[in-house]
């Protein structure tokens, strides 16, 4: 790699929830493919599933991209959706507001956010009420 | 540990996608909450389930989990078949509940100290 960050990005259509898990399914290919550390690439599936389940229930899909750099990688994923009012109790393991219908299928069980938080380094959610979400997870890899 | 071949001894198996029968599981996971199991399971590991949707095979590739039980006589969809097969994961459909399941391989030995 380079001293350029590598970057891959792919959009999270609306509505289409078998397609939940697609880009970070891609990403785990690459992290692989660039030979980054095995415990690195879990992480950052975790992190990169969460989001793209996110975006796809509660904000009608968005975008999601992965910059992997020297020393860390980062996941940034974006929307338009109804944004977070609470971030705190959005964070607080069980709470979701996703429907039943969703549920049934194992989805929105409130574990989302603290699953990204949990697997990364560092983790941003800006977000506005009626304008998006951007959330941004950073991940370190060893010995960095 | 036990491997994929022996724990279809010790469960009543359809087997939908074969996977690799020489795999050593060293775990299991029960659970139908697709966020739980991401941050549950281990590579390795086997995943029992009520779920039978195509994202059940997503979360099995992102935690390098190469077998999915579905417990309690559910049948999978055919794009988890599908995908299951395309992507070398043993998966395998149960009469037994997850609980039953659970049981019998705890009795067999599986995830339990040596």
């Amino acid at each position: 790699m380079g001293q350029e960050p590598y970057v891959e990005e792919y959009t999270i259509q609306a509505g289409d929830f078998t397609a939940i898990g697609e880009a970070s399914t891609k990403f785990r290919a690459t992290l692989k493919m660039l030979g980054i550390p095995s415990e690195v690439v879990r992480r950052a599936a975790v992190v990169a599933y969460e989001a793209e389940m996110n975006a796809m229930i509660h904000a009608g899909g968005g975008t999601i991209r992965m910059t992997v750099a020297p020393d860390h990688l980062e996941i940034l994923a974006s929307d338009q959706g109804p944004g977070i009012p609470d971030v705190a109790l959005a964070m607080q393991e069980g709470y979701s507001t996703a429907s039943d219908e969703i549920r049934e299928l194992g989805f929105g069980a409130g574990m989302g956010l603290p699953n990204i938080e949990r697997n990364s380094d560092g983790m941003n959610i800006e977000t506005e009420v009626g304008v998006g979400t951007v959330l941004t997870a950073r991940i370190n890899f060893p010995g960095q | 540990m036990m491997r994929v071949s022996e724990i279809g001894d010790c469960l009543d198996l359809t087997v939908c996608s074969p996977g690799d029968q020489a795999r050593e599981i060293g775990g299991v996971v029960s659970g139908d909450l697709l966020s739980f199991i991401m941050a549950e399971a281990r590579e390795g590991w086997m995943w029992i389930t009520i779920q039978v949707h195509l994202n059940v095979a997503a979360v099995a590739v992102l935690k390098d989990v190469p077998f999915i039980l579905i417990a309690s006589g559910r049948k999978p969809e055919k794009e988890l078949v599908d995908r299951c097969l395309s992507e070398g994961i043993t998966l395998a459909c149960t009469r037994l509940s997850a609980f039953e399941a659970a049981g019998r391989l705890w009795e067999a030995g599986l995830g339990r100290p040596s």
